[in-house]
């Protein structure tokens, strides 16, 4: 069994340049503490309306998950202890001992949380990034996955007579999310590109060290064989 | 042998799962309880005895049929953790119970015997011999094959056993002899086997190195990706190794089966069920999944041919392979 | 530990699982007749067919020399079965065996055996007393322990007193079969027209991982560890538990001083520590390994005490 270590991520995601992004950039003097209210709300609304969540959780009552979105100026933690389960927002994860991360855009987490993309295929094109103890971050998918999450029906069910008009303001702002995120990767793209290709030439430096480094391990080990 | 009795068998591996797979039309779904009787015995996966229960409710009424896996071999000493799931299924009205182990597949005969019995893969039950034992002493039902044979021995195998065929038609590849693999546990200490896994999330590490990420089971590296390659689970048999003074994918490539194409040929075998496998995949693949393959199905039993349908980006490294089915896969 | 308290212990010489060539099998079996202190000795194809008729023809006189330096003569059937000529071979093997024991490594061969006395192979998964049970209802006589099992799940096993039980106790570990072979694939081979390329490597084709290390072997179809099981210390609580026989995998080295070590840690002559140095000497390329047994991973090398509660 794994140890689990109380690690920061090692490097931060590149965030898509979304309109996510621009609203983040906006939201970046708000203290996070002045955000709480609103995951103490989605929290309960998980509580209530998806109680399996947790209950597929019980097994990792010490677990402490960090979430990144991206494109957003703050993480969260999720603690999901069964008695006790906590989602707090963070700055960042300086003060926080995490033993799980995961990472990706504000956007993919949502899709993700409603079963809209398949988990793996995000994970192996690398959007999504997972780190520490694995095992934990997938009992999170499988048991969010499992619940059958509709965002919009947990808003109506919150919200009572606020919920058609937000639905249909959701579904307005989502098709209006879509034309401005085609857009914006047009121009992220050109910004982007030139940026990458410096990169490429260190990169490749490495794999040829590395190369090295198993070839002289291996003709030691088969001179130590021979004598 | 005619397309109108075969059945599209769907993984559920959670509630959601289980309504995505029957209203994308699944003729069955097979589930697993949340312990290590079965041998996808993933973290925060399965069913809890209620949530079968709720999940049998909305599938018959449907008119899909359940089945419960119990594929693992028990643990001496503890026999009664395995009875007991075999005993929750019948009393849930589950519509058949999938066991590998013959001392269970004893105790289902005889404490159950009206409960239908299928065959595990498993149980690698791989030639008429090894069916009509099980057939004759436990009276199976069903065999799922293992996914080693080619299409012209299924066929011999269904002309020979007076048993119902199920096959693999699309998921995960396994390139060993289900149930008779160990290299999990050599690897990690924890087995389909034993304990209802392989390679386990435990076990899981990625590191970065520079621009490039490295996946690890059990302290051994498994893979390496490059900046904007996909990454995938190290799964220990998908793996990149070194042999012979090269490095390849020595035992498989990271790739999906996909018999789509093959589906006429696998009925006119004389194959009543086509597997999905995937119980531990998101109810999105699972939806994505079973409607393509419904809809193959379907057209088949128009007289059609099977639409060409593109499970690319959801399937393990983007690629598709027809394994074993075709000889020259050995 | 008391030697004369307990009953005594044998050893059983596997089958070869690698693909020697034939007249070289034939003169190791010859030497292991006429020296190896072994009280069991495994004959037959066991990996992959393709190389059963080079070795059937030398089998009737290798019994013969094996029955008449005093040891018990077993023939094992194929384990993963699946073509026409395999299931007629195994069928063939158990309607007349000659005379000998047969050891079912499959199902279908302990279903064809049925009524008679037989060995229960490592290949065949017996986990739990219900299977062993069973089988021994239709005629085990022996069980040989699938390699993962840990030392807990034995006990219980051989405290069913239903049938011997045999622990595997030195040599690669057999992991896994497959239909693919591994060994042709390496060579961009396929198995029909794989040139017997598995013969290349007498104790099986490491295979590293990306980063150099050691990890798996590759036999033809089969993959197994790299590393060398090596039970010593183990065998002591592992008779206290009511296990009496241990198999070696036979590998190519000097096989008979193997089974000498052994053979002197059982009649308690030879330390666990001194016969671990001989065995290092004796197969200087192995990394050992014990995990199994200890319930750990296979790879490990566990050093402290098996205590079975």
């Amino acid at each position: 069994m794994q140890n689990p270590r109380a690690a920061q991520p090692s490097r931060p995601v590149d965030p898509p340049f979304s309109p996510v992004l621009l609203a983040g950039i906006a939201l970046a003097p708000v203290p996070p503490r002045l955000l709480q209210p609103l995951f103490d709300a989605i929290l309960s609304v998980v509580r209530r309306r998806h109680p399996g969540i947790l209950e597929r959780l019980a097994d990792y009552p010490d677990s402490v998950v960090g979430i990144d979105p991206v494109d957003l100026p703050f993480v969260l933690v999720l603690e999901p202890h069964p008695q006790m389960p906590t989602l707090t927002v963070h700055r960042d994860f300086s003060d926080v001992a995490a033993t799980a991360f995961i990472r990706g855009p504000l956007e993919m987490l949502f899709a993700l949380s409603e079963g809209r993309i398949d988990g793996d295929a995000a994970f192996f094109s690398r959007q999504l990034v997972i780190e520490g103890d694995t095992e934990v971050v997938l009992a999170l998918r499988n048991a969010i996955d499992g619940a059958g999450i509709n965002l919009e029906d947990d808003f109506a069910a919150t919200l009572g007579p606020l919920a058609r008009p937000l639905r249909h303001f959701a579904s307005v702002g989502g098709r209006l999310f879509n034309l401005l995120s085609r857009d914006m990767d047009m121009v992220r793209r050109s910004l982007i590109g030139t940026a990458l290709r410096g990169t490429d030439a260190q990169s490749s430096r490495i794999s040829e060290l590395e190369t090295e480094l198993a070839s002289i391990r291996r003709t030691l080990r088969n001179r130590e064989h021979r004598a | 042998m005619t397309a109108e009795n075969v059945e599209l068998v769907c993984p559920a591996g959670t509630p959601a799962a289980l309504k995505a797979a029957v209203d994308a039309g699944a003729d069955c779904v097979y589930v697993g309880f949340r312990d290590e009787t079965n041998a996808r015995n993933f973290p925060g996966l399965n069913f809890s005895r209620p949530e079968l229960a709720d999940g049998i409710a909305y599938a018959h009424e449907r008119g899909t049929k359940v089945l419960v896996a119990i594929n693992t071999f028990p643990r001496a000493g503890k026999p009664e953790i395995w009875h007991q799931a075999v005993d929750d299924a019948a009393r849930l009205k589950a519509d058949a119970v999938i066991v590998a182990d013959v001392g269970l597949c004893a105790y289902a005969a005889k404490t159950h015997p009206d409960l239908r019995l299928h065959l595990s893969v498993q149980a690698s039950a791989s030639s008429p011999e090894a069916i009509r034992f099980y057939h004759q002493a436990f009276n199976i039902q069903r065999a799922v094959l293992p996914r080693v044979l080619t299409v012209p021995e299924i066929a011999a195998l269904a002309a020979d056993v007076p048993v119902e065929m199920e096959v693999f038609v699309f998921g995960g590849l396994g390139v060993m002899a289900e149930g008779r693999c160990a290299l999990s546990s050599y690897a990690t200490g924890l087995s389909p086997n034993m304990n209802g896994v392989c390679s386990p999330a435990s076990h899981v590490r990625y590191v970065e190195r520079g621009e490039k990420v490295v996946s690890e089971l059990g302290g051994f590296t498994i893979n390496t990706f490059g900046a904007g390659e996909p990454a995938g689970y190290p799964t220990l048999c998908k793996g990149r190794f070194e042999a012979n003074g090269k490095l390849s994918y020595l035992f498989e490539e990271p790739t999906s089966l996909n018999t789509l194409a093959m589906l006429p040929e696998l009925i006119k075998a004389g194959v009543t069920g086509f597997k999905i496998e995937g119980r531990q995949r998101g109810r999105a693949y699972v939806g994505a999944v079973v409607k393509a393959f419904r809809q193959a199905v379907d057209a088949i039993r128009r007289g059609e041919a099977p639409p060409d349908i593109d499970l690319d980006n959801i399937t393990e490294g983007g690629r598709q392979t027809a394994g074993a089915y075709e000889r020259s896969w050995r | 530990m008391n030697a004369s308290v307990l009953p005594p212990a044998k050893l059983t010489l596997g089958p070869v699982l690698f693909n020697w060539k034939p007249e070289a099998w034939r003169d190791f079996m010859f030497r292991i007749a006429d020296e190896a202190p072994v009280d069991t000795v495994h004959l037959g194809e066991v990996v992959c067919s393709k190389r059963a008729p080079f070795f059937d023809k030398y089998i009737p006189e290798v019994a013969e020399r094996l029955a008449a330096g005093g040891k018990e003569v077993v023939l094992s059937t194929l384990a993963l079965v699946m073509t026409e000529r395999e299931r007629d071979g195994v069928r063939d093997l158990t309607a007349d065996s000659g005379g000998f024991m047969v050891e079912a490594n499959d199902i279908a061969a302990a279903a064809a055996l049925n009524g008679r006395p037989h060995v229960v192979g490592p290949f065949v998964n017996v986990y739990n007393e219900g299977t062993l049970a069973y089988l021994a209802g239709m005629g085990a006589v022996r069980v040989s322990m699938p390699a993962e099992l840990p030392a807990a799940t034995i006990a219980i096993l051989a405290a069913q007193n239903l049938v011997e039980i045999e622990v595997q106790a030195f040599g690669r570990i057999p992991l896994a079969i497959s239909a693919r072979c591994y060994h042709a694939r390496s060579r961009n081979l396929h198995k029909d027209g794989c040139q017997y390329v598995c013969a290349e490597d007498p104790d099986g084709m490491p295979v590293d991982t990306m980063d150099g290390k050691p990890f798996l072997t590759v036999n033809g179809t089969q993959t197994m560890s790299y590393h060398y099981l090596a039970l010593l210390a183990e065998l002591a609580e592992l008779r206290r538990v009511g296990v009496n026989r241990f198999r070696l995998w036979p590998h190519h080295c000097d096989m008979v001083a193997v089974a000498r070590s052994f053979r002197e840690v059982l009649d308690g002559t030879l330390s666990p520590d001194a016969a671990s140095t001989r065995l290092a000497d004796l197969a200087p390329d192995a990394e050992f390994a014990n995990g199994y047994i200890h319930g750990r991973e296979g790879h490990r090398l566990v050093e402290d005490d098996l205590a079975i509660l």
